[in-house]
């Protein structure tokens, strides 16, 4: 997940995030599990190209990471605007769908196949872990067109995609988005006159206890 | 002029063979608390920068790795997942105390049998030529009196084709964010440091050696001048740190 531009650390806290979300719905779905290890070893690449968002999926025996960049082999890469992603994801026929959609698919296309099964079963909330990492409003946009690629269904809206490309555009344009400075720079000088104070309380004390010491 | 070399210790000037004594004492006094005081000092943020320097590294299953002034074994313990029983993970550190602390740590974690814990200088590896697919410095380059010796050391360990990760403290993109970092490594750092490890000298040191390494292209010119190729680095978090990268033709 690399839009150009974009602080890395705010995607990678955000795949972290749903990193630990998924493993976590697995961690409740043994069977899921046992069908996911299945598949270890495979690198999926999801490569949306507008927005401009990669996520890449490596299922394994314990745990199923996500990455945001990653340049090693990949066995299956899907490639595709986010509508073509929705579409994908509302279609009764998924795997008719990959082939004669108008995503682009490169490699192995049973696992994929597989893989959305498996996920798209799991009870899981894509919103609250990247609501806590990214804000409110970003957060559940992302959520959503997560959701939308994921279970059947749910087909992003237009406005949502829309938005979602402002939102990217506007974090790339200000690194580190200067709201974000602005607090983090109220909050130092807070914590400096908080430390000041403690500073000159110890002084204090320690002049009583010596002074009581006498 | 005294023809003595000298070189920064934070502030100070002193001569370089006083300086690896310096920073062994710094260490030494911080170690058993390293890992509390790196959550409270980044607001545990160091594991996403962290968690995007094991992405970038593009290690997998079966290769190599040294992760160099690993510390209490962070990065160590991710690799040593990644790579798996065929694998296999050096940690090494200057100093026996914060690599007594990384390997009771990662023990107790369980894990053995593809890690190894070995206590060396950056300057001086002692490896062989063309040993690892991968070698990583998480906030130790700016320890090392003599960088340019520590990066054609890195060069030569690494196999052809091979990975360099440089993650450190760099010099933030916007004058704003820079100030309120300054306030805070000089003035809040030094006291936590005292509270915490019991402690503020060492930690005045760290936010010292923080405004003196070098910023991202200089040390990026460095790498290139080591003789890596393919150079680039990401700022992260506005540039408060620089993952740095280059390979080995
Ligand atoms: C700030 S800690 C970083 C630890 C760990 N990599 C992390 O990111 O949490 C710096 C480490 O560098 C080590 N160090 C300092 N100078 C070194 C040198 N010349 N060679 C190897 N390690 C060194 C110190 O002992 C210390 O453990």
């Amino acid at each position: 997940m690399a839009p150009a531009g974009l602080d890395p650390t705010l995607t990678t806290a955000a795949l972290a995030a749903l990193e630990a979300a998924l493993n976590r719905a697995l961690a409740l779905d043994p069977a899921g599990q046992r069908q996911l290890a299945g598949l270890a070893g495979r690198t999926f690449a999801i490569e949306c190209t507008s927005p401009v968002v990669h996520v890449y999926l490596q299922p394994g025996a314990e745990r199923t990471r996500l990455l945001g960049y990653y340049d090693g082999p990949v066995t299956t890469r899907v490639r595709g605007s986010a509508a073509d992603f929705a579409q994908l994801a509302g279609a009764s026929d998924p795997a008719a769908t990959l082939i004669n959609g108008n995503l682009v698919l490169q490699g192995d296309s049973a696992p994929l196949i597989e893989l959305q099964g498996i996920i798209g079963r799991l009870d899981l909330d894509w919103e609250a872990p990247l609501v806590n990492v990214l804000g409110d409003v970003a957060g559940h946009q992302l959520a959503q067109f997560l959701r939308a690629g994921f279970s059947a269904g749910t087909a992003a809206s237009s406005s949502l995609l829309r938005q979602l490309e402002e939102f990217i555009h506007e974090e790339a344009r200000l690194t580190p988005p200067r709201l974000e400075v602005e607090d983090f720079y109220g909050d130092v000088q807070a914590l400096q006159q908080r430390v000041e104070r403690l500073q000159s309380r110890l002084e204090r004390l320690r002049k009583r206890i010596r002074s009581a010491g006498q | 002029m005294s023809d003595k070399r000298t070189t920064h210790f934070g502030y100070r000037e002193v001569d370089e063979d006083a300086k690896a004594g310096l920073v062994a004492n710094v260490f030494h006094s911080v170690a058993g608390r390293y890992d509390l005081m790196n959550d409270l000092m980044s607001g545990g943020i160091h594991r996403i920068w962290k968690r995007f320097t094991i992405e970038l590294s593009a290690v997998r299953t079966g290769q190599s790795v040294l992760d160099i002034a690993g510390g209490t074994g962070d990065l160590a313990a991710k690799f040593a997942d990644i790579v798996g029983p065929t694998g296999r993970v050096v940690l090494a550190d200057i100093n026996e105390s914060m690599l007594n602390v990384g390997r009771d740590k990662l023990l107790d974690h369980g894990y053995q049998g593809n890690l190894e814990f070995v206590q060396a200088d950056a300057q001086y590896l002692p490896f062989p030529d063309d040993s690892f697919d991968c070698v990583s410095i998480a906030f130790g380059l700016r320890n090392v009196t003599d960088k340019a010796l520590a990066l054609r050391s890195m060069l030569r360990v690494l196999k052809p084709g091979g990975r360099l990760l440089v993650l450190e403290f760099s010099k933030p993109v916007n004058p704003l964010l820079e100030k309120a970092y300054d306030g805070y490594s000089f003035r809040v750092l030094p006291f936590m440091g005292r509270l915490v490890a019991g402690d503020s000298d060492s930690y005045q040191y760290l936010a010292e050696s923080i405004r003196m390494h070098p910023d991202q292209d200089t040390l990026l010119g460095m790498l290139e001048d080591a003789g890596f190729v393919n150079c680039e680095y990401h700022n992260l978090t506005g540039g408060v740190v620089a993952l740095h990268r280059g390979f080995k033709a």
